[in-house]
């Protein structure tokens, strides 16, 4: 036996890798769409970390010259901080889509309804923690953010009682309460994820609805224990999603930095430096706006003064909603379109979400007449009540093999997006850029539309999708050209990832070009990830990965 | 044991210690009626089928590609470790160590340069700026006499009570040469504003006495200022002690034995700037120098870690009107 064998046994016998308490995971839930918590603990993780180093030089008495210190002065400052803070937004937007994929999969039924439950209460805390730390960096935004905030809670006398409980002498410049709060949530998410973590480990990831149509959705010991242990090919997928994860969160933030002059409306979401601080002159010029995560709250607090109603509609009813929900969909079924009032629900939560947050963006305290309140709410109410009512559910065989993911729906709706928003900015001032510009978002999302439309109409017109379903089962292309070509990509990446690290050892840690260090570590990651994810694929990956 | 041929001298490998021992496996698997491999099959659709059928039933990836791969994604993982490197000076502090004094421009609130002409004389407003590292507060005062009209200061020898030594204090500076800036860190044992501050003349006075914190005149301070027949004057309230602002700082009443060290301005009459260049007297903290005076102010320079340096440009702030409680 090897040198390498053998220490690589010792290592894996003391560890008891082997048996590990893990859920054993079968061949087809290699895909991202089973790992999203992955994703969510991954930027966590990474959050917590490059907080860890901000604290080293965060100064509570002194909030916004030391923001400006770790900026300017602190070696690689900057890239840590920008990147902490895209951290966070990228584990608010990975708890959404864990959240809502898990609402469609019906995986918050029996017996799952704890960790469904702790995954809502972790999404409060996630979102609580992010404002916190919003209001840690002290500039002009932070501190009308946090005026927003406890002008809210104090409008009810009853809770006015709060507000040095949260805040602390915020006011006068002093942010230790605050700063203590954010740890201390971050920790209470760190707890609940030990529990949320173990229940899943414990249940196991949602079955195939091929397998386990309803619910229970849990695979009993025998089907269990044949599966793949958690050591080594879990080990090697999920490293791959933490590495690429994580080289998002540094690349974006960091080449976000290089964008200067931004329209107002990309603020929230593409600038990652602070505002000028609150009592300079400069400020009077800024539009405030909430952190993105808040602007949907920002919206609705133009639809009524009454601070009570906008918190029912805005929290309490959303927030309850989904707490109870394991309580008030109580059939087995797990199928969405079994359960359409629920379903219908989730897809209106989703759309009023969005809609509401980029209507803040766009008009921010504009208020909004009851009328226009009814059209934009009720008109997206009709469609899916109508939609849902008309589709049926398509029986299991002729369900194409695989849908898209979340991931790439959610790519296509930003595309969606950007290409509506490229539109009206062309109406608005119709010049050879703006042309230009709608052009490219519009092949974008032509491109995207014919890739989605494919899934999405087959569901619609099942006879179209039988020979496809044939050919995807009956004669598997052959993966070993795939795998030849993965191996060759891999000795491809690496010669990039030397070239690069090479060039990281000369940017300097401050100033101007210091932020291309945090975009070089931020795609070394995902070449990393990538090449993991390649060897995943041509070591582990059969031919065949059938639902079982 | 490696396959091998002989020709002529040399020897030639076919195949390694893996690829017999994955033929040998291959082979045993195709025999095997559980897993047969179907030739019919393979006539009919190819290679698909074989390569389908090794990686079902063998595991298609022998030891040495396997290996060759690993390779790859530790030499990866190893090459982040590498670029992670220089990011590791994250943790190393920037520890600034200010070499000399800065030419910094003293500018207001808004960054615009201040101009001289308008500093208000002997404004009771606590106007304070940092020079020349952050955290070192020192006071801009304009000073004139009771009925406030500026009056210049004149260059004057002042004497460090503690030592006996003596240095040149070089005057005011400004349209009407009334301008000074003395260090906002009290001597005797460091208070900083609003303990220590000017006392403009109209609250040089016996209602003073019996002013709350941390507006008290002593009668002491009251009666040096008598005798030196001066309209206004800086008093630390922490432990009484008072200087004169219109002869260098120097020390009207204890328990300070040292001056307040005072900054050097530079103004510029043709644009109406002030510029801070130096400083001269003591060391700016007391508990500085193992509390041994010293007769130069950079002697902190070099040791304080207190702040960075300002830099080209400081604010001048006037925030607090320590009076205005009374």
């Amino acid at each position: 036996m090897s040198l390498t064998k053998r220490v690589s046994n010792w290592f894996s016998e003391r560890l008891g890798l082997d048996d590990l308490p893990f859920f054993k995971t079968p061949d087809y839930m290699y895909h991202v769409n089973e790992w999203l918590g992955a994703l969510v603990a991954a930027s966590f993780i990474y959050t917590v970390i490059s907080g860890l180093i901000l604290l080293l030089y965060y100064n509570a008495a002194a909030g916004y010259q030391s923001t400006e210190t770790i900026i300017n002065q602190v070696p690689y400052g900057s890239v840590v901080l920008y990147s902490h803070l895209y951290g966070a937004y990228a584990m608010i937007i990975l708890a959404y889509v864990h959240m809502f994929r898990n609402y469609f999969v019906g995986a918050y039924k029996k017996p799952r309804e704890l960790l469904w439950i702790l995954g809502v209460l972790m999404l409060v805390l996630t979102l609580g923690a992010s404002f916190l730390g919003y209001s840690l960096i002290g500039d002009a935004l932070a501190v009308s953010a946090v005026d927003v905030g406890a002008g809210i809670i104090t409008s009810i006398p009853q809770l006015s009682f709060l507000i040095p409980i949260i805040f602390g002498n915020y006011d006068t410049g002093d942010y230790t309460r605050v700063l203590a709060l954010h740890i201390i949530l971050v920790a209470l998410i760190g707890l609940l994820f030990v529990f949320h973590f173990f229940l899943a480990e414990h249940y196991g990831m949602m079955p195939s609805r091929k397998v386990k149509p309803k619910a229970p959705a849990v695979y009993t010991k025998e089907e269990w224990s044949k599966f793949n242990p958690w050591w080594p090919r879990n080990f090697v997928y999920m490293s791959s999603l933490i590495f690429m994860t994580w080289g998002f969160i540094l690349a974006i933030p960091n080449a976000l930095a290089y964008l200067n002059g931004l329209p107002q409306y990309f603020n929230p979401f593409m600038n990652p430096k602070p505002a000028p601080p609150p009592n300079s002159p400069a400020a009077a010029h800024i539009t405030t706006y909430p952190p993105w995560f808040f602007l949907f709250l920002y919206k609705i607090a133009d639809f009524t003064s009454d601070v009570v109603i906008f918190l029912m509609i805005g929290v309490i009813i959303p927030l309850v909603y989904l707490i109870i929900l394991p309580f008030i969909d109580r059939s087995d079924e797990l199928h969405p379109l079994k359960r359409k009032v629920f379903t219908g629900i989730g897809i209106l939560m989703i759309t009023y979400l969005i809609q509401t947050s980029l209507w803040g963006d766009l008009a921010p305290g504009v208020e909004v007449s009851v009328k226009d309140q009814v059209i934009a709410y009720l008109i997206p109410a009709i469609i899916v009540a109508l939609g849902l009512t008309f589709i049926k559910p398509v029986d299991a065989q002729l369900k194409p093999s695989r849908g898209i993911s979340p991931l790439t729906s959610l790519l296509f709706m930003v595309v969606a997006m950007l290409f509506a928003g490229s539109v009206v900015e062309l109406i608005d001032y119709p010049s050879l850029f703006t042309f230009a510009i709608a052009v490219f978002t519009g092949s974008l999302f032509f491109i995207g539309s014919k890739a989605m439309g494919k899934v999405v109409l087959s569901k619609g017109l099942p006879n179209n999708a039988v020979p496809e379903v044939k050919t995807t089962t009956e004669t598997p292309t052959s993966t070993e050209t795939k795998k030849k070509f993965a191996e060759v990509l891999m000795s491809i990446l690496f010669v990039l990832v030397v070239v690069i690290v090479a060039q990281m050892w000369t940017i300097p840690p401050t100033g101007y070009a210091s932020n291309l260090f945090g975009v070089d570590l931020g795609l070394v990651f995902l070449m990393l990830g990538e090449v993991i994810s390649l060897y995943h694929y041509v070591v582990y990956k059969k031919p065949v990965e059938k639902e079982e | 044991m490696p396959l091998k041929i002989r020709l002529g001298n040399g020897e030639k490998g076919v195949l390694k210690t893996s690829d017999l021992y994955f033929i040998q496996k291959l082979l045993k698997t195709m025999r095997n009626p559980k897993t047969r491999f179907d030739s019919r099959e393979f006539v009919e659709k190819g290679e698909d089928y074989f390569f389908n059928y090794v990686g079902k039933n063998v595991g298609g990836v022998d030891e040495g590609r396997r290996n060759f791969l690993k390779g790859i994604v530790i030499g990866v993982a190893a090459a982040t470790v590498v670029g992670i490197i220089p990011g590791l000076r994250v943790l190393v502090p920037p520890v600034e160590q200010a070499a000399g004094f800065p030419k910094s421009l003293l500018v207001d609130v808004s960054g615009n340069p201040l101009k001289a002409s308008s500093i208000p004389v002997n404004s009771p407003i606590i106007t304070l700026y940092e020079y020349p590292l952050t955290g070192e507060p020192n006071f801009l005062l304009n000073l004139g006499d009771k009925s406030g009209n500026p009056v210049s200061i004149s260059p004057v020898e002042v004497t460090v009570p503690q030592t006996g030594k003596t240095y040149k204090f070089p005057g005011g500076v400004g349209p009407n040469n009334s301008i000074v800036s003395y260090s906002a860190i009290c001597q005797h044992l460091g208070c900083t504003p609003p303990y220590i501050h000017f006392y403009p003349p109209q609250y040089v006075g016996p209602s003073q006495l019996t002013a709350p914190e941390p507006d008290t005149l002593t009668a002491q301070a009251l009666l040096a200022a008598k005798q030196a027949n001066i309209p206004a004057l800086i008093h630390c309230d922490c432990h009484g002690s008072t200087y004169d602002p219109y002869k260098g700082g120097a020390v009207l009443t204890g328990p300070t034995q040292r001056p307040l060290p005072a900054v050097l301005l530079e103004y510029d009459s043709s644009t109406d700037y002030l510029y801070a260049i130096g400083a001269i007297g003591v060391a700016t903290y007391p508990e500085g120098s193992d509390g041994v005076p010293s007769q130069d102010p950079s002697k902190d320079l070099d040791t304080s870690q207190y702040g960075s340096s300002v830099g080209t440009k400081t604010q001048v702030q006037a925030n607090t009107n320590p009076f205005s409680g009374s």
